[in-house]
């Protein structure tokens, strides 16, 4: 062959591109370094200490139970931070170095914040429906008064349709064995809260003033920034928990069910009933109140998954002993519902008789005012000073104010989220500006819509204290109904 | 151009990994390599990682890591092609994929096994913090060192940033009195501030001695040897040349003579 490859030409070859290479080397030539192939924000540009309107993001732990993120699609836009700390007052509201936790109340604000879909809520759908699947199970659910007037928008429909009874039917043709109304356990949260403000102003005055203990997030809150109030705290489960607590004993028991067979699931509005479901004081006789929380979105995409759609489902009513709810535990889901709520039944409590009709259409309670104030006077117990307050800042305002002069008021509602749970961190994502008013009116149409309007006139309540209960603050409702709170200060400060 | 991490000031937000991650177009799906005693390393996707710390007093702390940028980097030392300089005007020491020929003796060469490689690529080049060289010449910090939102990662002249880091820790009795990185192996551009005993936080105890200095009293005789060696041995080589040739002459003489 003619072409072939000397040793000497292949050393020639060898030698020669070394020397090149060489040259091109000293010469200067090095290419681009690896790196900088992609981009980033523009708040990023420039030097690392310009001031800028929104950066950086929030810390979420491993195992926190209520929210996750996704660091690929996060853009480090900064707004979870915006909600965490404008918003929620968390972020930034404890002294560094840190303590053994990483802060978060779990009310999912960042959720709703965060434009590019990064940070959700922490997925349960597929735990809910390997509950559906096994047959040895006897699957419970229970939906919140708030997501029967948002879920629909997650099906196109307007903001503030009402959907409960259409939620009831499609959860039924989902394969829950049986569809239950938080308001029910709204209405029985009222019973035995209204009980215990009426016993604390009149016997305990160092427990007032009564802070209500429904939204896990305040919860949270209190437990983390103002121990000092804890023992303020109404030591009602929230309604979620109150219904899981009455599914595994009462429901239970007259069903012929052992209680380690039932699955509670609920649908709520919420991130921070995640976490609720976990706490150690939420059990009794070592069973857990709940099991799984989703989320209005987890249910809307679990629906979508079994080929339901809310538009097209038949409606169906609630399942009857924890079905039936008034009008009162349907607004729990608007900021000052639980108020309102809480002084019908309290009204009713002090005198036998139900309350004036301008206590059924409570105007200084409603709307979103970040600190509202009222007075209710009641027959025999005199003027109630009222303030509900919403958002968590706001609360961290009032509170410090609570703690610098003392409190004029003798109840304080507080609500984590803006607008109350209608606002809550698991509800739809939309940017309307008005679809939290849109919500809230819907809800308050339901309570006027309702035939009763009262908690202590629920048929089914009356019954539940006849045949398990007995009457409110018993002993019985102490152990299935009402918790303890734990001291978090020291894990951050 | 320097960074100062204080630790007590980070709570764990990675908005710092994710920035990088961002800005150098690294994987995010890639799962991770390595993961030694329960920490997070870096990897050829990872050029910076936070990884979580309990102390003894069960206080939670979050540490950086990345590349720190060594006065007296012994990567670019080990490098015989040069794939790995150090920058003069802004002191990040910078990776060239196009100088590299792959024998990742700057791994081995690195005091804090820093450097990684693409072991799933066809073409595999090493990977780690490039300290945004290209940010740094146009004055911008680090694309980690912006996002950072609580002021634990500042940037500036390393002089000044030492005094600064002396002056906290004067100020406040929590910290520990050590700047990391200050004296490490003859110093780095990444310094660090801690109230947790750096042990207690994986750092690794290191010799303030640069790693070149080891080498370089032989290391740096090595061109002349080489120089001189070659001149022996072509001076060898002509002599026997010579003595062969003037065999061959000799012996074409005798030659002529018998004939």
């Amino acid at each position: 062959m003619t072409n072939k490859i000397s040793r000497r030409k292949f050393l020639k070859v060898v030698a020669g591109s070394g020397v090149v290479g060489f040259g091109v080397m000293a010469a200067g030539c090095k290419g681009d370094p690896s790196g900088a192939k992609g981009w980033i924000p523009d708040q990023y540009q420039g030097k690392g200490d310009f001031p800028v309107n929104l950066k950086g993001r929030v810390a979420i732990s491993q195992d926190n139970p209520s929210i996750e993120r996704d660091d690929e699609k996060c853009i480090l836009c900064g707004q979870c931070v915006e909600a965490c700390k404008n918003v929620m007052g968390v972020y930034g509201n404890y002294p560094l170095p840190l303590k053994n936790e990483v802060a978060c109340v779990g009310c999912g604000q960042c959720t709703i914040a965060c434009p590019s879909g990064a940070i959700t809520e922490k997925r349960n759908i597929q735990d809910v429906l390997a509950a559906i699947d096994d047959d040895s199970k006897h699957v419970v659910v229970q939906t919140a008064p708030a997501t029967k007037v948002s879920l629909g928008e997650e099906f196109g429909m307007e903001p503030g349709a009402s959907v409960g009874k259409k939620m009831a039917g499609a959860l039924k043709a989902a394969g829950f064995d049986a569809v239950f109304d938080t308001c029910f356990s709204a209405d029985l949260t009222i019973m035995e809260e209204a009980s215990e403000f009426v016993h604390r102003l009149t016997k305990a005055k160092d427990e007032i003033p009564h802070l209500t203990s429904c939204c896990p997030g305040w919860v949270k809150y209190c437990e983390y920034f103002y121990p000092e109030l804890m023992h303020n705290l109404s030591t009602c489960k929230s309604p979620q928990n109150m219904m899981g607590a009455t599914i595994k004993s009462f429901y239970a028991e007259k069903k012929g069910i052992k209680p380690e067979n039932i699955i509670n699931v609920s649908i709520m509005p919420c991130t921070a009933k995640k976490f609720e479901v976990g706490r150690e004081e939420l059990q009794v006789d070592d069973q857990r109140d709940m099991d799984y929380v989703l989320t209005t979105r987890e249910l809307a995409v679990l629906l979508k998954h079994k080929g339901i759609d809310l538009n097209t489902v038949a409606e169906s009513e609630y399942d009857s002993v924890l079905g039936e709810s008034t009008g009162a535990g349907k607004i729990f889901g608007a900021t000052g519902g639980v108020t309102e709520a809480a002084v019908r039944t309290a009204y009713y409590l002090a005198t036998g008789s139900n309350p004036p009709a301008d206590l059924f259409s409570w105007q200084p309670v409603r709307g979103m005012k970040a600190v509202k104030e009222a007075n209710a006077t009641i027959p025999g117990v005199g003027t109630v000073n009222i303030a509900v307050c919403h958002g968590l800042e706001n609360a961290r305002q009032l509170l410090n104010g609570i703690k610098e002069h003392g409190s004029k008021w003798q109840f304080i509602e507080f609500m984590a989220c803006p607008g109350g749970c209608i606002g809550g961190g698991g509800q739809p994502k939309s940017s309307l500006p008005d679809i939290k008013q849109k919500r809230i009116a819907a809800i308050y149409k339901e309570d006027t819509s309702s035939a009763k309007r009262c908690s202590h006139d629920n048929t089914e309540i009356q019954s539940i204290y006849k045949e398990f209960y007995g009457k409110p603050l018993s002993e019985k409702a102490e152990k299935y109904l009402h918790t303890s709170f734990v001291n978090r200060h020291d894990r951050l400060f | 151009m320097a960074v100062l991490v204080d630790i007590t000031k980070c709570i764990g937000c990675e908005g710092c990994s994710v920035a990088c991650k961002m800005y150098n177009g690294l994987d995010f799906k890639a799962k991770p390599r390595n993961i030694k005693d329960g920490h997070l390393e870096l990897d050829d996707n990872r050029w910076t990682v936070i990884q979580e710390f309990h102390t003894a007093n069960d206080d939670l702390r979050f540490v950086k890591k990345q590349c720190l940028h060594c006065l007296e980097p012994a990567c670019a030392s080990a490098c015989f092609s040069k794939a790995i300089q150090k920058d003069e005007k802004t002191g990040a020491v910078v990776y060239y994929p196009d100088l590299c020929v792959g024998c990742r003796y700057c791994m081995v060469a690195c005091p804090y096994s820093i450097p990684k490689y693409q072991w799933n690529e066809q073409f595999p080049q090493v990977a780690k913090c490039q300290m945004c060289e290209s940010r740094l010449s146009k004055g911008d910090a680090p694309a980690c060192v912006s996002a950072c939102t609580t002021g634990a990662l500042i940037s500036g002249d390393r002089d000044e940033l030492i005094k600064k880091a002396h002056e906290i820790i004067a100020s406040d009795s929590r910290y520990v009195n050590h700047v990391y990185g200050e004296h490490e192996v003859g110093g780095s551009e990444w310094l660090y501030i801690s109230d947790v005993p750096f042990e207690e936080l994986g750092f690794k105890q290191v010799s303030d001695t640069p790693v070149t200095n080891y080498s370089k009293s032989y290391l740096s005789k090595v061109p002349f040897f080489a120089a001189g060696w070659a001149l022996f041995l072509a001076g060898l080589t002509y002599y026997n040349h010579r003595v062969e040739k003037n065999k061959k002459d000799q012996d074409d003489e005798n030659k002529d003579k018998e004939d």
